[in-house]
């Protein structure tokens, strides 16, 4: 049985392989600078030596450079784990939106002897919506693979979108990002625009909801920083729960909120401060995400949030005294 | 005292610390009794070795306390792979990877003696025969090497043809930087991606939980399980009590909650005859058992069940086989479509009939009514009546939103 956990995938290996490929002489700082982005932390004062001296041997050290003494062909095959994976893959009806029947097949005859590492019916998601997006769709496809070139050269484009209310509507921006969601088995594309006053600005779009899409000449050239707008969007005040870790609350909770940026802390003898940085598009599912935990956890601000929730439940007292009048 | 080593030999342990830091964003010295303290300095320093980018430190009166501070929607890969990245090894273990690939690259198969003379030769290197011919068998169980046998020789070679085929294929590049964050084993895929020397500049993730990947070697062996239809036996820690116990069972999928954060095997213990669920983070470890003749038939019945399945609980196999649920919810059809979609979209099989203008009841039965709660309660502001033959919900549901009230309103 093939090992998840084997040091052909240790970080090391990855640094001084791409050291290898590089073909050509390589700085000492260089190559310091390398270990330090790709290796961990402290890397450095153990692999350097290692690389620069002798013992290893693979690159020889003249005039503070190390020059490779093997082949900067040098490749690491795939393992039968790494084969098995791209089996699985193949089998997951998104691979559609990359590759043709044609080019799976081909894929899939390449990899004839290999067994898949899982099936992806071995996998249920008991609570994922149940109208994701159509990944079989003709017209999805030339969209993602529109919006696949247009990204990687942060190329704007136009297109043409019906908005949640129905009405179409067009939007010039540059696509940035696709983002998946797990739990609604959809694509959202994340772009910006351009304000008025030149700055940029998030836009969030539903794949589902592109009709069409036009390429346009113009091309982004510098490179946008899109965590920095995404994390610009958020709130100023985050919301700010207090948890007592009974029922095992603190742990479902650090769970749930796990796809935020959170920060906790213990005030006191098993009660913890939450903050969680949100911006307008995630408010109302954190808003249910926070209710689905009734009193669980408690709620003490920004203010804003602290009023929908409370809002809320004076429209549930309301129905309760209609109910029971 | 042993020199700190920021790599590992045994994924099992720092899983427990990294999945702890990870989940909970802090621990400090104090919250973990299960070792000494000398190992939570060790392991927290190899948590800031691997995560430096994301370890963040505040003071507190009992000192310094670190915490992580991951915002998964922004990230274009799992920082937690970096952990499945710091196996360690011997200096023998780096040399003969590199030496023997970079070799076979160039050459023919050979045989064990013939690449060890073939390394002196070209690299003026020495090594013992006997270690050659391990790593290279090694390196054939994991598929880096092809062994073929040639009358009584056995020969070791790369396949190059296969790699460079499947290199060909760009637009799988696209695919694995996507398929790295949203699927099992995604760090396999994100091997992949090393190997390839591409990174992920298109894709982001969300609601998905990265520290999913601490269990997958658990999984692992699960899925071998799965696929070949046989019993395995888990040792499970408890996550109230600490307690370790045993699990023989027939492992027949995985049920993931894309709400929680939880995943878990799905399973039939043949002792109480009857479905559990215990969940991934809390087995430590499986061992494969026998053959499971009646596989197929468990198989189709947990596929029935599902019909009636709201999260992971099937009940004890004496109780009530289903619970009815019937919210009356009030919506307003003109603004408040997207109420209806909600229903739609996260109810399941359940039925929703309109029964007066802006009134709608949906209705569902499920096995376990008590996992509906925390949904149920996601319609507070909304919620008319809610019937069910399992008045324990009902007074549950009805308690807790007195402590809403009281806690919010003061009322």
């Amino acid at each position: 049985m093939a090992e998840l956990f084997s040091e052909i995938y240790n970080c090391y290996f990855q640094v001084v392989k791409t050291l290898i490929e590089s073909n050509r002489a390589i700085s000492l700082s260089e190559a310091e600078h390398r270990i330090k982005s790709m290796g961990f932390e402290e890397s450095v004062f153990y692999l350097l030596p290692k690389l620069a001296g002798d013992e290893w041997g693979f690159f020889e050290t003249r005039d503070n450079k190390l020059i490779s003494r093997l082949s900067p062909d040098f490749f690491t095959p795939f393992s039968n784990l790494q084969r098995a994976y791209i089996k699985s893959i193949l089998l997951d009806e998104k691979m559609k939106l990359f590759l043709t029947e044609k080019e799976i097949s081909h894929i899939e005859a390449l990899l004839e002897d290999v067994e898949p590492l899982y099936n992806p019916d071995y996998f249920y998601y008991t609570d994922r919506f149940c109208d994701g997006d159509d990944f079989s769709s003709p017209n999805y496809r030339r969209i993602f693979q529109s919006l696949l070139a247009s990204i990687k050269e942060q190329r704007y484009v136009e297109i043409s979108y019906a908005s949640p209310n129905g009405s179409p509507t067009t939007h010039r921006c540059i696509p940035c990002r696709l983002e998946y969601s797990v739990k609604n088995d959809r694509f959202r594309l994340l772009a910006v625009d351009k304000t008025k006053r030149g700055t940029f600005r998030l836009l969030q779009l539903n794949l589902e909801r592109i009709s069409d899409i036009t390429l346009t000449e113009y091309l982004q050239k510098k490179k946008i920083n899109l965590s920095h707008i995404i994390k610009r969007s958020y709130y100023k005040k985050p919301v700010k729960l207090i948890i007592k870790n009974e029922r095992n609350a603190l742990e479902r909770a650090m769970l749930q909120f796990a796809n935020y940026e959170k920060h906790t802390r213990k005030i006191g003898d098993n009660t913890y401060e939450c903050l969680i940085y949100y911006n307008k598009s995630v408010e109302t599912e954190l808003l249910i995400e926070v209710l689905s935990f009734g009193p669980m956890i408690q709620v003490v601000g920004n203010e804003e949030f602290l009023n929908q929730l409370k809002e809320r439940l004076k429209c549930q007292i309301l129905l309760d005294e209609k109910t029971k009048s | 005292m042993s020199e700190f080593n920021e790599l590992i030999k045994s994924f099992s342990k720092s899983r427990e610390y990294v999945r702890d830091f990870f989940v909970y964003g802090f621990k400090t010295r104090d919250d973990f009794t299960c070792w000494s303290s000398r190992t939570y300095d060790t392991e927290r320093r190899r948590l800031e070795s691997w995560l430096p980018e994301y370890v963040n430190q505040d003071y507190t009166e009992k000192g310094k306390n670190i915490y992580l501070a991951i915002d998964s929607n922004l990230l274009s890969t799992n920082p937690l792979y970096r952990v499945w990245k710091a196996k360690s090894f011997t200096d023998n273990d780096i040399k003969l990877h590199f030496y023997i690939l970079d070799y076979l690259e160039a050459n023919e198969p050979q045989t064990s003696e013939e690449i060890t003379d073939g390394l002196l030769d070209s690299y003026n290197v020495i090594f013992d025969a006997q270690m050659v011919r391990r790593k290279c068998n090694e390196y054939a169980d994991e598929g880096l090497l092809l062994k073929t046998k040639q009358g009584k020789k056995i020969l070791y070679g790369v396949d190059d043809i296969n790699h460079q085929a499947l290199k060909e294929h760009q637009e799988l590049y696209d695919a694995l930087k996507l398929f790295q964050l949203n699927c099992p084993f995604g760090i396999i895929g994100n091997t992949l991606m090393d190997n390839l020397s591409i990174e992920n500049d298109i894709f982001s993730i969300k609601h998905n939980f990265f520290v999913h990947t601490l269990e997958d070697e658990v999984l692992y062996k699960i899925l071998d399980g799965i696929k070949a239809k046989r019993e395995v036996t888990l040792e499970i820690k408890s996550t109230k009590t600490d307690n370790i116990s045993t699990l023989t069972c027939v492992p027949l999928s995985i049920i993931i909650s894309t709400r929680t954060g939880r995943r878990f095997l799905c399973c039939y213990d043949n002792k109480i005859k009857h479905f559990r669920t215990p969940r991934l983070d809390t087995i430590k470890s499986v061992s494969l058992g026998e053959l499971c003749e009646s596989y197929d038939q468990l198989k189709s019945e947990e596929l029935a069940s599902r019909d009636y399945l709201w999260g992971v609980s099937f009940l004890a196999k004496n109780d009530a086989p289903t619970s009815t649920v019937k919210l009356t919810l009030n919506i307003n059809e003109q603004t408040e479509g997207f109420i209806l979609n909600r229903l739609e979209r996260e109810g399941k099989s359940g039925v929703i009939t309109k029964i007066a203008d802006n009134t709608f009841t949906y209705e569902i039965k499920v096995l376990d009514a008590n996992e509906m709660v925390p949904w149920i309660r996601t319609f507070i502001g909304r919620i008319i009546d809610i019937e069910t033959n399992n008045e324990i919900i009902k007074h549950k549901f009805k308690r807790d939103l007195r402590a809403m009230y009281k806690m919010y309103l003061n009322e």
